[in-house]
């Protein structure tokens, strides 16, 4: 039973996948622009190329590239090439593959939003837990106003402030960038330190603002679950405080909260494409804003496909590790 | 000798603007290994006096005077964690909502164990096993179920896991706060007799409560009638059964119908002879829910089922069962909320598949319903006058304004309500039982033919109860509409209706007069929930009840006919 | 056993009550539930002064300076432009006046599309069920589960050119319907079933009438809720676009200005009196919409409210 549940599941995944990639294809294509026109054109300006030629040097560039083919050629061609993730030459970093870029910019973003997720995560959670535990006192009902703020502003935002403040007024941050521009990117320790003193002002950011949204999500399911019959019998067996907290309460509160979770590590790439831009985080973020402002479609499809593999894949994910924390939908 | 003694207990309610003292300088006894009851309706404080002896009011409540001993010791006199040690050891509580009352996440071994544990208890590996082995066939249950889940358990089999938990440190009190209330009347029975024997057992006190005086009568020692606070009647049950002293405690037990008692109703009035077609009519019909092209599992909510309802013969046909029976289904097509799978229904002789315009208005205004929550049958953006003005302006039975004002006015006085005091209000600001009168108001105002009445009364409060029935009773008679009563409570039903059917299962296993239905039973199933009946009579004793169905064949016994109502036979 | 006189009365008032039906009482339950309300009150008192900002800021503030070189460059604040001026010599102070107008309706107008198709969608799904609701449901789930940036990002850049804060609306109005369509479609699953409306067809009201005179009038708390979150999603979404530069070059909305100070690096250059105003108008922007959707659920949705 469990074992077909997978089966079908992974299909259904496989089908989004699909569905997704085909719209991903065709959608762009509506885009009224010429890319390798806008390319040259730009090429002309900063670099004196004749005007002249740009419309015999697009010919021959949309030959390189594949783009005097027919559509439904490309389309199969797309499919083929996505299966075994090579997503082509870059059309605006010529002649970088985008496989390459990809692969440059993601572990940046992923070491950055998984890190910091996690622990706003787990941070959060356990606020908000106790935030509903002591509803009554006024320090919790303080704090829980302040998370509440906190959540209610974007990332970005904060990012800013945090800029201005830590980085630009105090000089204790540096205000852009993942590394030092002077230094070479290396596996040694004074590069490491670099990298992390870099990504705390981005990685505060977010967390000041997920840590209140994870928290206010807790703090109104742990009071949901505080009303329930369960809780009010483990107080009638004379459980200790701690046993009913953790074990009857947070238990059972953080069951959706883990939904999430796994929903929100599907978004991890685009997730704070903003506070990328705004710290000049060389991620995912300003990757996409890069490609897509030089309508750079192969960039472009290989950024989009890897996330929706994401989010299909967290789904999955939804659905593998429910049962294991909720037996009633083992079955 | 006694077990517990409480003294004076009073206990407050704030709000912002009030105080509202709910329990009221309440003083009682348990004696050791006594069964007490305390029973009242609901706002009475008697859940809220068994909780103060845990020390479980919550805040805005409080307890604001009072002793409670407990072999001698205080236990609104505990402080600190002695309040937290002192429950399941020597005072242990049985949830009323034993649907949700087990922790979902966990398995019952634990939920045995851990209140152990956090008493100090720390038995081995093997240890708890025995322990939760035998905890578990204390209560009838096998000791294989230590591994599971709540959800994995039926109503009944949750609630003795409860009582399991709660007798597992062999406390000196025992409160059970509603411990049937959701459980069916087969079930309950069961329940009742586990908790008892489990009591007996450990030889400790216990105090039920509760609202169902037959249930009382049949499984305590002691009644105590709680009302606003106060204690209004504190007797042995022998005695308070048969006098009762306080006018409440004998509205209560009057409340509560009885067998043989039986209440004969005036013959049928003979209203104009409609002709040959009838006014209802069930052709072979059936419901199957599910199922089709891609689910799976059909559920048969109602077996085939024949029925001819006359025009002339108004009366009140009973519809009996338990939930999942399909009463409510049988009900729903009637009403024409539901399409039957298979059959025709037929209203005064047309299908009502193939009603034209006139006609499908006519069956909508002549067959009319009252549901069993009276809230939810009022749209609460607008005042309750629209219950009333709504159909009197869609069916065009008032001309004016002022000729729908009094007919709105006095379709109140017709079930006893003061128009001025109810017109002009929201639903949330009457009572249930105003509500649901309104709701019997309504009904009648539209001049109906046939009244189908799902559960009318469940949600009202016991001393209501007869009240309203009574009031369908009588509208019957006078205005000659025929009412389906769709109801779990054969005793209800055996008092107010002119002709039974019991349902099982989606089948019609017995049907007949209700004296013969339920004085007499004739088909196994019938048999048991009769037998289950908790009857307000302490010496009539709580009959036999089987369990297994095996034997229940597939067997309808029709006991006789009624006139104006002939059910056809299952082929 | 009767009430004997030692016992106190069942019920002591112990403050004043609202009288039903008089001003006073009226006025006095309103003070005590915004008591117990503090997040609708914050909420409304954040909003409100932010829109008297924009409506009585024009009054006195010329906002036609909202507009480069209307000023010198990078000023900080004077006497003449109180909040200073940018490298391209806009009227910080006009530029806030009229960004925050043009913000505000920006999500306003967004909000507005979106919430009027997503309940009508949601209404036909769930009123009438069947394939229509399958096919809307599935449709929902799967815009759902794709990050709305990358379809507006998308968009954006492809319409760049010439794009006006209310094109920009237009685009966000695109995908601010899938929330309130799940959400209406989700009541209305519930509604269809509910008591008064068996009644209201047992007392010959037709299809028409259930919807609009039954279900519409409750169904109002929960659109005014999702109206709400939509315009803060629309708001979101429309200054996020801008900051990446996506937006309306020629507007001087709140999200081009945040995307103008990233461009002429004002960090380094040490304009605070450019960077804070914007961050913190839309920091009060996004909290005042919180706050009053917080307060407005717990006004619509008793199951959360507090114990009195």
């Amino acid at each position: 039973m469990y074992l077909q549940r997978i089966l079908k599941r992974i299909l259904t995944l496989l089908a989004v996948i699909w569905a997704a990639a085909t719209l991903n294809f065709f959608l762009p294509q509506l885009a009224p622009k010429n890319p390798i026109t806008e390319k040259l054109t730009q090429l002309a300006e900063t670099s004196g190329v004749d005007g002249n030629r740009i419309a015999e040097l697009t010919e021959a560039f949309n030959a390189r590239f594949g783009l005097d083919r027919p559509l439904w050629e490309r389309y199969f061609d797309y499919l083929g090439d996505i299966a075994t993730f090579d997503f082509g030459l870059s059309i605006a970093s010529y002649p970088a593959r985008v496989g390459d870029l990809i692969g440059a910019a993601l572990p940046w973003t992923i070491g950055l939003m998984v890190t910091t997720t996690l622990i706003s995560f787990a941070i959060g959670t356990l606020v908000g837990a106790y935030a509903a535990w002591r509803r009554d006192s006024v320090l919790m009902q303080a704090v829980s106003s302040v998370l509440m703020v906190f959540s209610a502003i974007p990332f970005y935002l904060i990012g800013l402030v945090l800029i201005y403040f830590l980085a630009a007024k105090a000089g204790w941050f540096p205000i852009s960038g993942g590394y030092s521009i002077f230094s070479i990117p290396g596996w040694n320790w004074s590069f490491a330190v670099e990298v992390f003193h870099h990504s705390i002002l981005p990685a505060l950011s977010i967390a000041i603002a997920s840590i209140g949204i994870w928290a206010i999500g807790m703090r109104g399911m742990m009071v949901t679950v505080q009303g329930e019959d369960y809780m009010t019998f483990a107080k009638a067996k004379g459980l200790t405080p701690r046993r009913i907290f953790l074990r009857y309460g947070l238990r059972n509160a953080i069951l959706p909260q883990v939904t999430t979770l796994a929903l929100f590590f599907g978004q991890v790439v685009t997730g704070a494409v903003l506070v990328e831009i705004v710290f000049g985080y060389p991620g995912m973020g300003n990757l996409l804003l890069e490609s897509i402002t030089l309508f750079d479609y192969p960039t472009i499809y290989g950024i989009v496909f890897i996330l929706i593999v994401t989010i299909a894949v967290s789904m999955l994910l939804v659905d593998l590790i429910y049962p294991l924390i909720d037996p009633r939908v083992r079955t | 000798m006694t077990l517990l003694q409480v003294r004076d207990l009073s206990i407050d309610y704030f709000t912002s603007t009030r105080v509202i003292h709910a329990v009221r300088g309440v003083s009682f006894d348990v004696a050791p290994a006594e069964r007490v009851a305390l029973v009242g309706e609901s706002g009475s404080g008697k859940t809220t006096t068994a909780l103060a002896l845990m020390q479980m009011i919550e805040a805005p409540g409080k307890i604001t005077g009072g002793t409670a001993h407990l072999k001698g010791e205080d236990l609104l006199a505990l402080r600190g964690d002695a309040v937290r040690s002192s429950r399941l050891r020597r005072v242990a509580y049985i949830p009323q909502g034993a649907m949700n009352s087990l922790n979902p996440v966990l398995r019952l071994r634990e939920q045995i164990l851990d209140g152990l544990t956090d008493h100090g208890q720390r038995p081995d590996r093997r240890a708890a096993d025995t322990l939760v082995a035998g905890a578990l066939e204390g209560v009838g249950l096998s000791p294989a179920l230590a591994r599971a889940y709540p959800h994995q358990l039926s109503g009944g089999m949750k609630q003795r896991a409860c009582i399991a938990i709660a007798i597992a440190m062999k406390p000196d009190l025992v409160i059970a706060d509603e411990p049937t209330s959701a459980l069916d009347v087969i079930t309950q029975k069961q329940v009742m007799a586990t908790l008892i024997a489990a009591q007996e057992d450990i030889g400790c006190g216990l105090l039920v409560i509760g609202h169902d005086m037959g249930l009382m009568a049949q499984a305590t020692h002691r009644v105590i009638v709680m009302q606003d606070g106060l204690i209004a009647e504190d007797a042995p049950v022998g005695r308070i059964f048969h006098a009762p002293r306080h006018p409440y405690s004998k509205m209560l037990i009057e409340s509560v119908p009885t067998l043989g008692r039986r209440t004969e109703t005036a013959a049928p009035a003979v209203a104009k002879p409609s002709g040959g077609a009838g006014l209802m009519e069930f052709d072979g019909v059936s419901k199957t829910f599910g199922g089709g092209l891609l689910g799976r599992g059909a559920v048969r909510a109602l077996d085939t089922c024949s029925f001819r309802l006359a025009d002339d013969h108004p009366q009140i046909i009973s519809v009996v069962g338990q939930s999942g029976s399909g009463k409510t289904t049988l009900a729903r097509m009637i009403l024409g909320f539901e399409t039957q799978s298979a059959g025709e229904i037929r209203y005064r002789g047309t299908a009502t598949s193939a009603m034209r315009a006139g006609e499908k208005r006519a069956y909508r205004r002549e067959v009319q319903a009252i549901f069993q929550d009276p809230y939810g049958s009022f749209n609460p953006f607008y005042k309750v006058d629209r219950a009333l003005s709504l159909p009197l302006e869609n069916f065009d039975l008032a001309g004016d304004r002022p000729a729908e004002r009094k007919r709105m006015e006095e379709a109140c006085e017709a079930v006893g309500l003061d128009a001025g005091e109810i017109l002009g209000r929201f639903p949330h600001e009457l009572s249930g039982g105003q509500r649901q009168r309104l709701m019997v108001a309504r009904a009648l105002m539209i001049g109906p033919r046939l009244l189908v009445a799902d559960e009318p009364v469940s949600m009202v409060d016991a001393s209501l109860r007869m009240t309203i029935l009574g009031n369908l009773q009588r509208l019957k008679d006078r205005f000659a509409i025929s009412v389906i009563y769709i109801t779990h409570d054969l005793a209800t039903a055996y008092h107010v209706s002119d002709y039974v059917l019991v349902l099982h299962r989606g089948r019609i296993v017995e049907a007949g007069l209700p004296a013969d239905v339920i004085e007499n039973p004739a088909h196994p199933y019938t048999r048991s929930l009769v037998g289950a009946i908790p009857w307000p009579d302490p010496n009539r004793a709580w009959g036999d009840s089987r369990t297994d169905d095996t034997g229940w064949d597939a067997r309808q016994i029709i006991r006789s006919q009624s006139q104006g109502f002939e059910l056809a036979g299952a082929a | 056993m009767t009430e004997s006189t030692s016992f106190p009365p069942r019920v002591e008032r112990i403050a004043e009550e609202a009288e039903p039906g008089s001003l006073r009482g009226t006025l006095l339950g309103i003070g005590r539930y915004l008591r117990r309300n503090p997040q609708l009150v914050f909420g409304l008192i954040l909003l409100l002064a932010l829109i008297a900002f924009t409506t009585l800021g024009r009054l006195f503030v010329d906002v036609t300076e909202a507009r480069p070189l209307a000023g010198p460059a990078s000023q900080p604040p004077s006497s003449e432009f109180p909040l200073g001026t940018d490298p391209q010599g806009r009227n910080i102070l006009a530029v806030m006046i009229e960004g925050s107008y043009l913000t505000i309706r920006t999500g306003v107008v967004a909000g507005l599309i979106g919430i009027v198709f997503g309940s009508a969608v949601g209404f036909v799904a769930g009123y009438y069920g069947g394939w229509a609701d399958r096919i809307i449901t599935w449709v929902v789930d799967v815009l759902l589960t794709v990050p709305a940036i990358l379809f507006l990002v998308i968009i954006s850049a492809m319409l760049q050119t010439g794009l006006t804060s209310l094109g920009m609306a237009l685009i966000i109005a695109l995908l601010a319907w899938r929330r309130p369509a799940r959400q209406v479609r989700s009541q209305i699953l519930v509604m269809r079933e509910a008591g008064y409306v068996e009644m209201a067809k047992l007392s010959g009201s037709g299809g028409l009438s259930i919807i609009f005179r039954e279900i519409a009038p409750n169904l109002m708390p929960y659109l005014i809720s999702s109206f709400i979150v939509a315009v803060a999603a629309a708001i979101l979404a429309s200054v996020g676009l801008e900051a990446m530069g996506l937006g309306p070059q020629n507007e001087p909305t709140l999200g081009m200005t945040i995307y103008w100070i990233m461009q002429f690096s004002a960090f380094l250059l040490g304009l605070w009196w450019w960077i804070l105003p914007p961050v913190l108008i839309l920091i009060v922007l996004f909290v005042g919409l919180y706050l009053l959707n917080a307060g407005l659920d717990e006004l619509a949705n008793p199951r959360l409210r507090r114990r009195t």
